[in-house]
């Protein structure tokens, strides 16, 4: 992917797979420069941050009062999502309209643990099942392309479907389990293109797609960051950035309370996700996203930097059953194990071999960074 | 695994595949020459299997490699049944490997309970080595209505009730049986094939 | 003890699985391959998955994703929908499946259900009998290709003859009952086991694990078999798959026997 020397930042674990990691006099890379200087001063998780957050919730009821619920989240049985759920529930009294996106992937742990979360907190789901034949038309088009985010089929349509549900209940604010504490490291744009690029998308599909998108839920960024948010006024809270959120203890409390089962991984909820980011990025494009994960872990001090390195050690997948989850992957797609192993082998391509929107977007995401201090990612 | 054209080959070979232990699907002599273990499944009507097993060419081999070889072989439901002398449900002879009868479930001890025996039981296995090694509170997927009687207790491997105590599993020697099916019974049928291969 | 057998059940139409209500109003419900993956995780009792266009069109099954569905279980597979043929049977029965379920060619072909036990074994053998009270009396009729026709025959009186020409279990499905979530029809579960001894399983209605419980405590050894229930959440149906954990499962039956046994 890079003709650089191989480098690794003296303090984090991200190293020159990232392409544009850049480092300084020290080898000290731009990830951890970025961190101390703009986000560590604004991250309060202290009485402030607590202060700011009950701001927040007093608002998000007050817009809720009289109505079915006062705000929405998606729920993937993701570990963050989960913890804020519990605790914008049981803590803060919300009542949140929950949603859950089935793209035909879901692990068996992940329906566990949503079901155990959902029972014990007496909520009601809402679910949004994706056809399968268009989800898995849009996942073959994404491998056939080449380029490295084949997951966008599934985070497009949670994204697209919370601002459904958020617009079709006049639900004007929406949680969203994005943190600091384990995603402050930014993955690099390259690798985790824009998931709302319609015109990225739509050139794909209209390349390698062979069924008629009918009920996929689409959503364009111009839809949902800009008429949604700016004129129609709905926010989005990342409450988990208000309060010291120390993964450990947090999943202690939710393997007490709820009989929570742990992932092996960060995304390891779906076997796509895990599939992709344990294999097919870490083999295909050398992207290894635990660099991503333990990196953020360091910068909030869960992790040293000697531990990640240890645990950067293993494959990110288990070679004894990889084969397993090729075949499972090759046969739930429809095709054959060869030809799963033919997109594997393909050269690589980049979302700039097909027509996107990125100069857009990058406007968008500076603009937005100026008026609402927001940023792509985790942060803020 | 002896390919006979009866019971749920592909089952046991999924098994054995997750489990990395290599497994050879035998529909020739020739290919099960070299078995270290041999698997023999089963399903359906006694006479049925019967006839198909003599039909398939393989019943030399599996005499040779089973009483003169030793080679350890797990009878699974019919494939079970079928190591016996005969079968109350049929005419042909059996394969005379285990000495033993099969016979329908005694209609005084069942009463009104249904048949076929179909379900989830639980097995005691009388001895805690070879199949059931490890296996905490076994139970398994049972499917039949006629039960293997082995003349010599000694040759019970486990038992389980409906209605009277039935045997479950047989061993002789380098001979196992199950009367339910390892290969549709979850993590419990997993060990125990992995246990037989570990023989 | 032989325990009641718990028994989610699928129904595939148009490649996807969906649930009914009353056996209309479809709703899609997801990708079969990944939802029977994630029972077979759950280690469920067994599973049914009833293609239910095949009848109605015509249609014979599809191998492919019988075949697909059959490797990913670890516990028995019932599979129905279009199963015409003796042929047929012999053949999903060598993809993987340990029981065929037939519904219309148990009416239209009686016969079929002898050659195929000859062929198979009573044991996979499996007769789904879908009952809908019609007519001016409200009596319980048999009905055919999906519900939509009648076949002028009595249940109890048909599971009967089922059985006696062969079949291993008989299903009961309740039409009316369908998707409801109000319990099953224990009426008619009374009536056809007063009649047959093969094993019986009720289907249609179960709306919580209390409906469960209701029937395998009266029946300690049968089959409770549900679609609803399994597949969807609250009040908004929201679709997650869910299902008893072992112990549950196990509190759910009452001891049969009550001898000191170590189990």
């Amino acid at each position: 992917m890079t003709s650089r020397p191989y480098q690794i930042c003296t303090k984090l674990v991200m190293d020159t797979s990232d392409p544009s990691i850049t480092f300084d006099a020290d080898g000290v890379c731009n990830h951890y420069t970025d961190f101390h200087r703009n986000v560590k001063l604004r991250w309060q998780t202290g009485p402030e941050g607590r202060r700011q957050l009950e701001t927040a919730v007093a608002a998000i009821k007050q817009a809720g009062k009289g109505r079915d619920f006062d705000c929405i989240m998606g729920l993937s049985g993701g570990a963050d999502s989960s913890y804020m759920l519990h605790m914008m529930v049981t803590e803060f009294g919300l009542r949140p309209l929950v949603f859950h996106v089935d793209g035909g992937w879901n692990s068996e742990i992940a329906v566990n643990n949503i079901n155990n979360l959902i029972d014990k907190l007496r909520l009601d789901l809402y679910t949004e099942v994706i056809n399968w034949e268009e989800m898995r038309n849009f996942q073959l088009a994404m491998f056939k392309s080449g380029v490295p985010h084949i997951d966008i089929p599934q985070d497009h349509a949670f994204i697209a479907v919370m601002y459904k549900f958020a617009h079709q209940y006049g639900i004007k604010h929406i949680l969203n389990g994005g943190n600091i504490s384990t995603e402050c490291v930014q993955t690099p744009l390259q690798v985790l293109y824009w998931g709302t690029d319609m015109a990225q998308i739509r050139d794909i599909l209209s390349r390698y797609g062979t069924v008629p998108m009918r009920t996929y839920p689409f959503s364009s960024i111009f839809y949902h960051k800009l008429y949604l948010r700016y004129l129609r006024g709905v926010k989005v809270l990342k409450p988990l950035n208000f309060m010291p959120y120390i993964k450990r203890d947090a999943m202690e409390l939710m393997q007490r309370e709820y009989g929570w089962k742990p992932y092996p991984q960060k995304h390891f909820e779906s076997r796509f996700t895990r599939f992709f980011e344990g294999y097919w990025l870490p083999t295909r494009f050398g992207f290894d996203m635990r660099r991503v994960q333990f990196s953020s872990l360091i910068l909030t001090g869960q992790m040293t930097h000697e531990e990640a390195l240890a645990k950067l050690e293993p494959l990110p997948y288990d070679p004894e059953l990889i084969q397993l989850d090729f075949d499972y992957i090759a046969t739930k797609l429809g095709i054959s194990t060869d030809e799963l192993r033919d997109y594997h082998e393909m050269p690589s391509k980049f979302y700039w071999d097909y027509r996107n929107q990125r100069r857009i977007f990058e406007l968008g995401e500076w603009v937005l960074s100026r008026i609402a201090g927001t940023r792509r990612g985790g942060a803020f | 695994m002896v390919n006979y054209g009866v019971g749920n080959i592909q089952a046991f070979a999924h098994i054995y595949q997750r489990l990395n232990i290599p497994v050879v699907v035998a529909t020739t002599a020739g290919q099960m020459a070299r078995a270290e273990k041999i698997v023999l499944p089963g399903v359906g009507a006694f006479d049925w299997a019967m006839a198909r097993l003599n039909a398939s060419g393989l019943r030399d081999m599996l005499d040779e490699l089973v009483l003169r070889q030793r080679v350890p072989v797990l009878g699974v439901c019919v494939g079970m049944q079928m190591m016996a002398h005969r079968s109350e449900e049929g005419e042909l002879p059996g394969l005379g490997w285990i000495d033993a009868e099969v016979v329908h479930f005694d209609p005084a001890q069942i009463s009104h309970a249904p048949l076929p025996h179909m379900g989830w039981n639980d097995v005691r296995p009388t001895a805690s080595d070879s199949l059931f090694l490890g296996i905490e509170a076994p139970r398994y997927y049972f499917l039949h209505s006629y039960c293997i009687a082995p003349r010599q207790q000694a040759d019970v491997l486990a038992t389980a009730y409906y209605g009277s105590d039935f045997t479950a599993a047989v061993r002789i020697g380098n001979v196992f049986g199950t009367q339910f099916h390892p290969e549709k019974s979850h993590q419990w049928g997993i060990d125990l094939l992995r246990n037989f291969a570990d023989i | 003890m032989l325990r009641p057998r718990i028994i989610p059940c699928l129904l595939i139409h148009k490649g996807g699985l969906f649930k009914t209500v009353q056996f209309g109003a479809p709703k899609y419900v997801g990708d079969p391959l990944n939802a029977v993956r994630i029972f077979n995780e759950k280690e469920v009792d067994e599973l049914m998955v009833l293609d239910i266009d095949a009848s109605r069109l015509g249609r014979a099954p599809n191998e492919t994703l019988v075949a697909q569905l059959a490797a990913e279980c670890r516990m028995p597979l019932c599979y129905g929908g279009g199963v015409k043929t003796v042929e047929q049977f012999e053949r999903l029965i060598a993809l993987g499946v340990e029981k065929v379920a037939v519904s219309s060619a148990a009416v239209d072909e009686p016969e079929l259900i002898t050659r195929a036990a000859e062929r198979v074994g009573s044991q996979s053998v499996v007769v789904v009998i879908d009952v809908k009270t019609t007519g001016l009396l409200h009596q319980a009729e048999v009905m055919t290709v999906n519900a939509t026709k009648r076949s002028g025959l009595e249940p109890v009186a048909f599971a009967r003859k089922m059985q006696d020409l062969g079949a291993g279990e008989i299903v009961l499905n309740s039409v009316d009952r369908d998707g409801q979530l109000q319990g099953y029809d224990l009426n008619l579960v009374e009536r056809v086991r007063q009649a047959v001894s093969v094993p019986l399983t009720a289907l249609g209605g179960a709306g919580s694990l209390d409906d469960i419980r209701g029937l395998v405590q009266r029946y300690p050894i049968i089959g409770a078999a549900a679609g609803s229930l399994f597949v969807f959440k609250g009040i908004y149906r929201a679709v997650l798959i869910n299902y008893p954990g072992r112990t549950e499962r196990d509190a759910l039956a009452r001891p049969v026997e009550t001898r000191a046994v170590s189990s």
